[in-house]
């Protein structure tokens, strides 16, 4: 049953030359994209910054941003991780490497077109989706590739069994493709323009928005990264998965109860009461479900506690899982009608979004990148000290942020809906910009710990790479690239 | 590879992947079943509070008088009818302003049944109208006045200083803002000789104490009430400005288009004079506010300008 540990057949069993690629791009697109968020939001706190430059405005940096870390970076992890998990646990090399390959280099191209594309001026006005319809069908054909590419594998897997893991994967696979096709359902104004218009329009287009929005949280950013958690948690602690049960039952609670919630994002505007009630409650009864795959991550280290001590990745992991049941405990109680009428609008939402994108996105995808590259390199990690620096960066990071923006956001929505004793509004909205300024600063030096973070493991990585190679070709002639 | 289980005495599945990757056949916790169905009931409650499902072209409106609101509509006629019905936004905002309104009402009535003169004096009334100013005047003066209403050199004028182009009393302030303003000044690059130019720009510089070129201000003095630059149409024969017309008064310091306070020397102050009259004004457009405001919200906002922002006449 057990595997060579050799580099050489390992190359030949797997494909892990895709990986590796996937892998490094992560981490390029996640210091790309974390500079350009910390710009942006010393851009907020110092309009200055903007310089009168139009290409490095706030409004055109913002999608780079969440382009670059959302799919430059989160997405390239998926790839990453997805092929690596899916070759280990189905015994099975990737359908095919052509095709693997033309996902690499598709996808870069994706996210650069996009992130120029942004920069010069054109967008859908699509959050999450403001690359224009050229990109989208680029994106769309890569992504049918990737299924083709990963059910395939499935398919030839030597296992009875599907690992679960690979169930979310493929949730996630098939949820990205549904969202983006519909969601992106576009007129370009003609042949060979850049600019298109959405099919939809009003309330309608915003429902297909936020529905798209949100189940790209729920599935890009949670389903997936599930899936990568159910690999690496329990390797990592060399311990077994919590429960099986819980793992299926939230699975299917999740996949099924997540495509109601969107319209919670558009609480108190044009759409209907009805359709606002049905969010919020779905929203409710996701808590749990969420909370399932954090108790099955957190447990699965049960009788091993001392590895929290001692070992840097796993305190990554874990502390992944606890932002992640704390961001959808938090989310759940934002979707309330009551309760997102003050933070609807409000710093609120964004110190969310982060709690989730840096707290758990960003933490599980490092932890699992640091299990992965010494064995993609055949080598050991070049620093475990440099991890454990990086943990304590991340997380004081991630700390300043969300308490920044906590602090901001109910203070925005407590200010905006203050009335005096005749009934005026208590203050004017500027002065609510005003009052938020000292913790926009407080966001941007947050951010900046995370980059900092994120830049040494950088060179924590390269350290690695070029000590597993050095490793290599003491042991054999021809060095794998 | 650790397979020995010194803590769990659950079975797995059975299912090995990759070596050692394996499932425990733990049961689902207790509390996050009975937390699972604590998420149902609230859900079934919240949907027997508001409206929550599609039917055909209708939905579900709740338990009828469980979460209702009565509110007072104002029918197209004027007439006003009291409505209750099922909980929903549009209602709840209309209660809330309705609200509001029968708060403020008596206070509006009371402004606007007063001569100007007479709200000044009446210290609870000038409570009201600072409360009702501050917000009116951020949401719509402050984008161009800016937010202490102290203007910005090139774009709004000071409204709190004791200048006033279009005129400082009650009248002429309410006259500003139901009319709005459109400042004009002719460029004059067509007209005047650079050296014309100068000599003029130099005489505005000495009116208002600034560094200048004695014989080219004298010629300057005299272009102003010549024929050939007639100035003094507009700025009057004193040079003091028009209230009719919002010419600006030239003797008195006060700079709103020529930057003279932000240049530093002496060359850039008489550049900048002289941008002006070469290429005159166009962009002194201050919008009319009577379709936006009601008549009462602008005569208290007269009185804010007037009195809580100071300098009025």
């Amino acid at each position: 049953m057990a595997t060579a540990a050799t580099s050489a057949p390992i190359n030949e069993q797997y494909n892990y030359d895709i990986v590796r690629k996937f892998t490094i791009m992560t981490l390029v697109w996640g210091a790309i994209g974390m500079f350009v968020g910390v710009y942006i939001a010393s851009e907020l706190a110092f309009p200055f910054l903007n310089f009168d430059n139009p290409y490095i405005t706030f409004g055109r940096l913002r999608p780079v941003h969440t382009g670059a870390v959302i799919f430059g970076f989160g997405g390239s992890a998926l790839f990453a991780t997805s092929y690596y998990v899916v070759q280990r646990t189905c015994q099975a090399r990737l359908l095919s490497d052509g095709m693997a390959s033309f996902t690499f280099w598709g996808w870069q191209t994706v996210i650069v077109c996009a992130a120029l594309g942004n920069m010069m001026g054109y967008s859908q006005g699509r959050e999450y989706a403001e690359m224009e319809w050229p990109i989208d069908l680029l994106i769309l054909v890569v992504w049918v590739t990737y299924l083709i590419i990963f059910v395939g594998t499935l398919m030839k897997r030597k296992q009875p069994h599907i690992y679960v893991a690979n169930w979310f994967y493929l949730a996630f696979i098939l949820a990205t493709a549904l969202l983006h096709v519909f969601n992106n359902l576009s007129v370009p104004v003609e042949l060979f323009s850049m600019k298109s218009y959405s099919l939809f329009s009003g309330a309608q287009d915003a429902m297909t928005q936020w529905w798209y929005g949100h189940n790209a949280v729920g599935f890009f950013l949670t389903a997936a990264f599930l899936g990568m958690m159910y690999y690496f948690v329990p390797k990592q602690a060399g311990r077994p998965v919590y429960s099986y049960r819980l793992s299926i039952i939230h699975f299917w609670a999740i996949i099924f109860l997540y495509m109601w919630a969107g319209s919670h994002h558009l609480h108190w505007t044009a759409i209907p009461d009805w359709t606002s009630t049905l969010a919020a409650t779905f929203s409710i009864m996701l808590l749990l479900p969420s909370w399932g795959g954090m108790i099955n991550g957190i447990l699965t280290l049960s009788g091993a506690w001392d590895k929290l001590r001692t070992d840097p990745i796993m305190r990554f992991l874990i502390v992944a899982l606890s932002f992640y049941g704390m961001s959808t405990f938090e989310g759940p109680m934002m979707s309330l009608k009551d309760v997102n009428a003050l933070s609807h609008y409000t710093d609120w939402t964004i110190g969310h979004v982060h709690s989730g994108a840096l707290g758990w996105v960003a933490m599980i995808t490092f932890g699992s990148l640091y299990h992965l590259v010494p064995r993609l390199w055949n080598t050991q990690m070049f620093s475990l000290r440099l991890i454990n620096v990086h943990f304590w960066l991340a997380t004081i990071g991630v700390l300043l942020y969300i308490t920044a923006m906590w602090i901001s956001g109910i203070m925005q929505g407590l200010m905006w809906r203050a009335f005096d004793d005749y009934g005026n509004l208590q203050y004017a909205f500027v002065e609510s910009v005003a009052a938020a300024h000292p913790f926009y600063i407080m966001r941007a030096v947050g951010g900046a710990f995370f980059l900092a973070g994120m830049i040494l493991m950088c060179y924590n990585v390269y350290r690695t790479i070029r000590q597993g190679s050095t490793e290599t070709q003491a042991e054999l002639a021809p060095a794998a690239a | 590879m650790s397979q020995d289980n010194n803590t769990n005495t659950t079975n797995t599945t059975g299912h090995v992947w990759d070596n050692d990757l394996q499932e425990l056949d733990n049961p689902l916790p207790r509390w996050w079943i009975w937390g699972f169905y604590i998420t149902f009931v609230f859900t079934i409650v919240y949907w027997l509070f508001y409206p929550a499902w599609p039917i055909g072209d209708n939905y579900t409106k709740g338990v009828p008088g469980l979460n209702s609101i009565t509110y007072t509509a104002t029918q197209p006629n004027g007439e006003q009818v009291e409505k209750t019905t099922h909980w929903n936004m549009r209602s709840k905002f209309m209660v809330e302003m309705n609200e509001l309104q029968e708060a403020q009402k008596k206070w509006f009535d009371k402004v606007a049944a007063m001569p100007f003169e007479d709200v000044q004096k009446d210290a609870e009334l000038m409570q009201f109208v600072n409360s009702v100013g501050k917000t009116m005047f951020t949401d719509n003066c402050a984008p161009c006045h800016q937010q202490g209403a102290q203007g910005k050199i090139g774009f709004s004028p000071n409204l709190a200083d004791d200048h006033w182009q279009y005129g400082g009393t009650y009248q002429n302030i309410e006259e500003t803002i139901v009319a709005g303003r459109n400042g004009y000044m002719p460029p004059f690059k067509e007209v005047l000789q650079d050296e014309q130019i100068t000599q003029l720009a130099n005489y505005v510089l000495e009116m208002s104490g600034e560094p200048h070129d004695a014989e080219a201000s004298k010629a300057g003095a005299a272009l102003f009430r010549s024929e050939t630059a007639a100035c003094y149409y507009c700025h009057g024969e004193n040079a003091q400005g028009k209230i009719q017309m919002g010419s600006a008064n030239l003797t008195d310091k006060i700079w709103l288009w020529a930057d003279i306070p932000g240049s530093k020397t002496d060359a850039a102050k008489l550049a900048e004079v002289k941008r002006v009259i070469t290429g005159g004004l166009n962009r002194g457009v201050m919008p009319a506010w009577s379709g936006r405001l009601s008549p009462a919200q602008i005569k208290l906002l007269t009185v804010y300008v007037h009195d809580s922002l100071g300098g009025g006449k």
